[in-house]
């Protein structure tokens, strides 16, 4: 299996406006985020598409900037992107459901073009300046691993660096009981070829393999997630953070397909 | 890349369903374009392509929970073409958990859930019941169509959904070629549906892009596209023998606008470049275009200056969306099947519905089918969000 490394890390969800302040609260258990949403205003973004974007592509962007935050932009600009979404921008749909069931259906432009869940990589790509290739995956409650073993194709194929975005905005209407509704949560990932990593200093992902386990005894479940996040299946990313922000070794399991597990080994 | 050989495929559309049907349209240039008559829409002055044996098909009944149109679509896509005796051998000589499902879908199945809101069923809180969980996951979320598929075809590999707006299901060849290459599946079936819903045929109208006709692809008097339905799936086997093989696969974004394409078509000329990089070829190589062709004014010309840019304007190209409507998610696969058949009986398809090419588009666009020597062919898919994908194809033994 190949090593992936961890270059560069970014995190926009309410109480955790960025890496640090996840890092900060990872490192207590016993800590709750605070419910303030992040000012997120990407000042990546021309200010027309400021005003345009989503919740999604404004958490997305927000953090994908921090996790490339250290690099001179035409490198940023060549990375390719892969955003990863169980339900893409529950905001818009709602929205945009409550239009269409009117008598007379009027849509915003914005709205509908707001509504194509790669509208955060299509943001992203404006915001970077990039004409790498993008692209966006989804697999229900799986979308996080999803996305992480599109990412390992990738770079085994490429042997170059990928930036990889999570990010789910769920709202009352996926859900039969409003209070239940998660906390949005995106987090950016800067991952590349662990031997293209600094020899000294590097952070590894190492050997992710599918891992059968019927009764998940010993698995990460959304519902154990911090508070407000339990059920957002983007904010599966803190079992790996939460490795990372205590500097120890760890084997994070994601939940995958038909009740497998994603196995990573974190080397700090 | 290394050469992946599409070993079964099938394709359903307006233009038919099955492969032979489509084909026998093609041929005849005709168009599956009707006028627009698909409710509670119905009110917009629009053609569309419209599968209408969709009404009558449920999906099997071990797999109720996902009845919706995208589902019924995929399902009587699945069956046609013997496509699921080739995945079942395919499963039995690796293994039903070494096979990958790979499907792109815009919007999957939303419609379920838009009909829902429309009947008063459903509201966002407060009063009323609120979306029913099964309703969303099984029907509605971005997986539900692939989850149905792979459990149909009774797969239990990797799998994932690519929803990269009009890219989504061109897109999954490159993703199931690099998943293979990685070891995470032996072979992978990949496919694209996506079926008529208010979100689109109203969206689209929201942006003008509609067009009032039966859309004219690179014609002088285009005014806008079609939308349609369709459904198509591949199996592509690493050690199948196949006549056709996906070799080079292109991604890229514009970083121009939401909506709207790079006049200049910079994106899309970067996607067919690197198709041509990963496939080892040269511009010259290419014998035929199936064009992403969506007859709105502003992505034709973007996208004759990318071939001009690329290709000159000796490449014969051709659009077939006059014939099956823009499919969206499903336009990828649909035209990448077609181009395969371009490839394996020696004809490319004309531009159906386009009677005179603008003079502002420099292209050697087809206007009726032609018989020619064809090695290998490229299929252009672009979207929303800047998102670019082409695909080169190449044919004989």
């Amino acid at each position: 299996m190949i090593g992936i490394a961890l270059g560069g890390i970014g995190v926009c969800a309410p109480g955790m406006a960025d890496w640090q302040e996840a890092r900060t609260l990872l490192r207590s258990p016993e800590a709750q985020p605070s419910d303030r949403f992040p000012k997120v205003a990407p000042s990546w973004l021309p200010a027309i598409e400021r005003r345009r974007a989503n919740t999604t592509s404004r958490l997305a962007v927000a953090a994908a900037m921090q996790a490339v935050r250290d690099l001179p932009s035409a490198e940023v600009a060549r990375m390719p992107t892969v955003f990863s979404s169980a339900d893409g921008d529950g905001e818009v749909l709602t929205t945009m459901l409550v239009a269409l069931a009117q008598p007379k259906v009027a849509l915003s432009p914005t709205l509908f073009h707001n509504s194509v869940f790669n509208a955060p990589p299509g943001y992203w790509g404006l915001a970077a300046q990039s004409n790498a290739p993008s692209t966006a995956v989804s697999a229900g409650n799986a979308s996080f691993a999803a996305g992480l073993r599109e990412v390992h194709a990738q770079i085994i194929a490429t042997q170059a660096p990928v930036l990889y975005i999570a990010c789910d905005v769920t709202r009352s209407i996926i859900f039969r009981d409003a209070s239940t509704a998660p906390a949005p949560f995106a987090c950016a990932l800067r991952l590349l070829p662990a031997d293209a990593a600094q020899p000294a200093g590097g952070q590894y992902l190492d050997g992710w393999f599918i891992d059968m386990d019927e009764d998940g005894a010993n698995a990460a479940r959304m519902d154990e997630l911090p508070g407000p996040f339990a059920g957002n299946p983007s904010a599966m990313a803190l079992r790996l953070l939460a490795a990372v922000a205590n500097e120890k070794a760890a084997v994070i399991r994601l939940p995958y397909l038909d009740n497998s597990w994603l196995t990573i080994r974190y080397f700090p | 890349m290394k050469p992946l050989p599409i070993a079964a495929s099938t394709m359903t559309n307006a233009c038919g369903v099955g492969t032979i049907d489509v084909r026998s349209a093609l041929i005849r240039g005709e168009s599956g374009l009707t006028r627009n008559d698909f409710e509670p829409a119905a009110v917009l002055d629009t053609w569309i392509g419209r599968v209408l044996e969709i009404d009558t098909v449920r999906v099997a009944s071990k797999h109720a929970l996902y009845d919706c149109r995208n589902n019924q679509l995929a399902q009587l896509a699945l069956v046609q073409d013997d496509f699921p005796v080739a995945v079942e051998a395919a499963a039995q000589r690796y293994g039903r958990d070494r096979i990958g499902v790979f499907v792109g879908t815009s919007t999957s199945g939303i419609l379920a859930t838009e009909l829902a809101f429309r009947a008063g069923s459903l509201n966002v809180s407060g009063a009323g019941e609120a979306l029913s969980s099964d309703l969303y996951r099984y029907r509605h979320s971005m997986m539900a169509t692939t989850e149905f598929v792979r459990s149909y075809l009774g797969l239990a590999g990797v799998a994932l959904t690519i929803s990269t707006a009009c890219t989504s299901s061109a897109k999954v060849f490159g993703a199931a070629a690099r998943a293979i290459a990685a070891g995470q599946c032996m072979a992978a079936v990949v496919g694209g549906v996506d079926s008529l819903a208010l979100s689109t045929l109203f969206g689209f109208h929201s942006l003008s892009l509609l067009s009032r006709h039966a859309c004219r692809p690179f014609a002088a008097d285009r005014d806008g596209i079609s939308i349609g339905e369709a459904a198509g799936f591949a199996l592509l086997d690493p050690g199948g023998d196949s006549d056709v093989r996906v070799v080079g696969v292109g991604e890229s974004s514009d970083a121009y606008h939401m909506s709207t394409p790079h006049p200049d078509g910079a994106g899309a000329a970067g996607a067919m470049r690197a198709a041509l990089r990963d496939a080892q070829l040269a511009a010259g190589d290419i014998d035929y275009v199936n064009l992403h062709g969506t007859a709105s004014r502003a992505n034709d010309i973007a996208e004759d200056r990318a071939l001009v840019d690329v290709f000159g304007t000796g490449t014969p190209v051709s659009s077939t969306k006059g014939a099956t409507g823009h499919t969206l998610g499903a336009a990828g696969v649909t035209e990448a099947l077609i181009a395969a058949l371009a490839l394996r009986e020696q004809w490319m398809p004309g531009t159906t519905n386009c009677a005179r090419v603008d003079p502002e588009l420099a292209s050697a666009v087809l206007l009726l089918p032609h018989s020619q020597r064809l090695l290998r062919v490229m299929t252009n898919s672009f979207g929303f969000g800047g998102t670019n994908c082409s695909l080169v194809l190449e044919g004989g033994r």
